[in-house]
């Protein structure tokens, strides 16, 4: 009882930290990152204003600012919920307490990235410290969930054999995959940067401005394509159903992610696009983590 | 229908759901930018002088995408910045004919031409940025009545604002000329402008 209580606690935590990756994301391809030209505050007031003041601050793209702020604040409940649990009920499991508490921290302090990012006019380096935070916190929340889910149902996880090629070689995916969205994220501050120097380029003088390095974000993106079929095939006759679908979703993610990136430099669909490339490369990294803790025999 | 299909179907719900309200508020975002940009007023009929004594009046701004400000030369803290971020947006700018800048001073009994064009050698770097004088009261007229900019003491009481005037001689956008933010906001405009279709 008092575990499924922790676990669904958990699972919430997790679901609400993908959803302000989306909403994070969708303030970045809109252009609302300065809506709330201050921080914690919204300007003058908590809340953004609702009448519309042409020499004031763009009301929509405030109201589409502080969306993200309060989901961060939700988020921030959820997981001060999920401590309190873990401290009164897991005292004795340090690793469940141990990473509630860290998620506490890197929630507080991707917090406090954003309200740096206001405060440093959306500062690219800072920026992409945001994001690798974000990351970094959806990574020990799917940890938790796996962890307490494993806890849950002992049965379906016993007599599993620990294949250390295999463990290994998820561990090497995560890292490239967060080496592949930090290009990503690098790829479009290039652009950025060359955009305020250049605010008349057209989308093709954009890409060509950019250093050699955006064939990396390319070519990373195809090895990391065959490195999970890699990771497929050697599960294909895993007895554990979950951890055949997580491998399948991961080899259709990065498929879906090569295809929206490809869209993304042909065709002119940019900012729907770029959402959804920058949301399912994120999911990656979370369910990495939940198939890595799902095949390991413990 | 099995599990798998269930959670397939509900997965895909989901990203719908989301796709479409992110369509919408992206939607929403673009015309509120538009929005902002809505016009304020007719720019008023005026007849300056640019330091090399030409005849600079408001139907020179037609066809044009016009960033036009109230400085003076002798001004020791805004107007430096505000001279800076000018010559920072023509360099940005250089490659488009479409846009000018105007300055105009308020203290034309000291900046004489001959300090004017002193001044336009230190800022800027093309021949689009009208450095222009007239009476003082005429000036001053032309900043409150016909921009709607503060000017009450001058020169030290100027407005700090730029102005955005569209090619049709529209007033669009005012923007804090010392701010980095409002200078990032009026590059954006400026682009939209230069891309609108009329």
């Amino acid at each position: 009882m008092k575990l499924r209580l922790f676990y669904n606690s958990a699972v919430i935590a997790t679901i609400l930290s993908y959803l302000l990756i989306f909403i994070g994301g969708l303030v970045r391809v809109s252009g609302a990152g300065m809506g709330c030209p201050s921080w914690p505050k919204c300007g003058e007031g908590w809340i953004p204003p609702t009448n519309v003041d042409i020499n004031q601050i763009n009301t929509t793209l405030a109201w589409i600012e502080f969306t993200n702020r309060m989901f961060g604040v939700i988020l921030g409940i959820s997981i001060i919920i999920l401590n309190v649990i873990a401290i009164f009920y897991f005292r004795k499991n340090h690793t469940l307490l141990f990473y509630s508490i860290l998620s506490l921290i890197f929630v507080v302090i991707n917090g406090l990235l954003g309200g740096a990012l206001v405060w440093f006019e959306l500062n690219p380096y800072i920026k992409t410290a945001h994001m690798l935070f974000a990351l970094v916190l959806v990574s020990i929340l799917s940890y938790i969930c796996i962890k307490s889910y494993k806890m849950l149902n002992p049965n379906i996880f016993q007599g599993l054999k620990n294949n250390l090629i295999l463990s290994k070689s998820l561990i090497f995916l995560w890292i490239l995959i967060v080496i592949e969205i930090l290009l990503g994220t690098g790829l479009r501050t290039g652009i950025e940067l060359i955009v305020i120097d250049n605010p008349l380029f057209s989308k093709s003088d954009q890409l060509d401005a950019l250093p050699y390095y955006k064939y990396l974000h390319s070519i990373l993106g195809f090895g990391l394509l065959f490195f999970s079929i890699y990771i497929n095939y050697n599960l294909r006759n895993h007895p554990l159903l979950l951890a055949r679908q997580l491998a399948y979703f991961i080899t259709g993610m990065i498929v879906l992610q090569i295809f929206l990136g490809e869209m993304m430099i042909f065709f002119d669909l940019p900012q729907l696009t770029r959402l959804f490339h920058t949301w399912g490369s994120s999911w990656l990294v979370g369910v990495i983590i939940i198939l890595y803790n799902c095949i390991k025999n413990e | 229908m099995n599990d798998l299909n269930k959670k397939l179907i509900l997965s895909f719900l989901i990203v719908f759901f989301l796709g479409t309200v992110a369509l919408f508020t992206l939607r929403e975002a673009t015309e509120s930018k538009i929005r902002n940009l809505n016009v304020v007023s007719n720019v008023p009929s005026f007849e300056l002088a640019n330091f090399n004594g030409d005849i600079f009046t408001d139907n020179n701004l037609t066809n044009k995408i016009t960033i036009l400000s109230f400085v003076f030369t002798s001004c020791p803290d805004a107007c430096p910045i505000m001279s800076q971020n000018f010559s920072i947006l023509q360099e940005r700018f250089k490659d488009s004919d479409l846009i000018q800048f105007v300055s105009i001073t308020v203290d034309p009994e000291y900046d004489s031409n001959d300090i004017l064009e002193a001044f336009s050698e230190k800022y800027s770097n093309d021949s689009n940025w009208y450095f222009l004088r007239g009476d003082i009261n005429y000036i001053s007229t032309l900043s409150e009545k016909g921009f709607f900019l503060s000017a009450s003491l001058l020169p030290a009481g100027h407005s700090t604002r730029f102005v955005l005037i569209d090619k049709q001689k529209n007033i669009r956008k005012y923007y804090e000329g010392t701010d980095d933010a409002a200078i990032m906001e009026l590059q954006n405009d400026i682009v939209f402008l230069v891309n609108e279709k009329i």
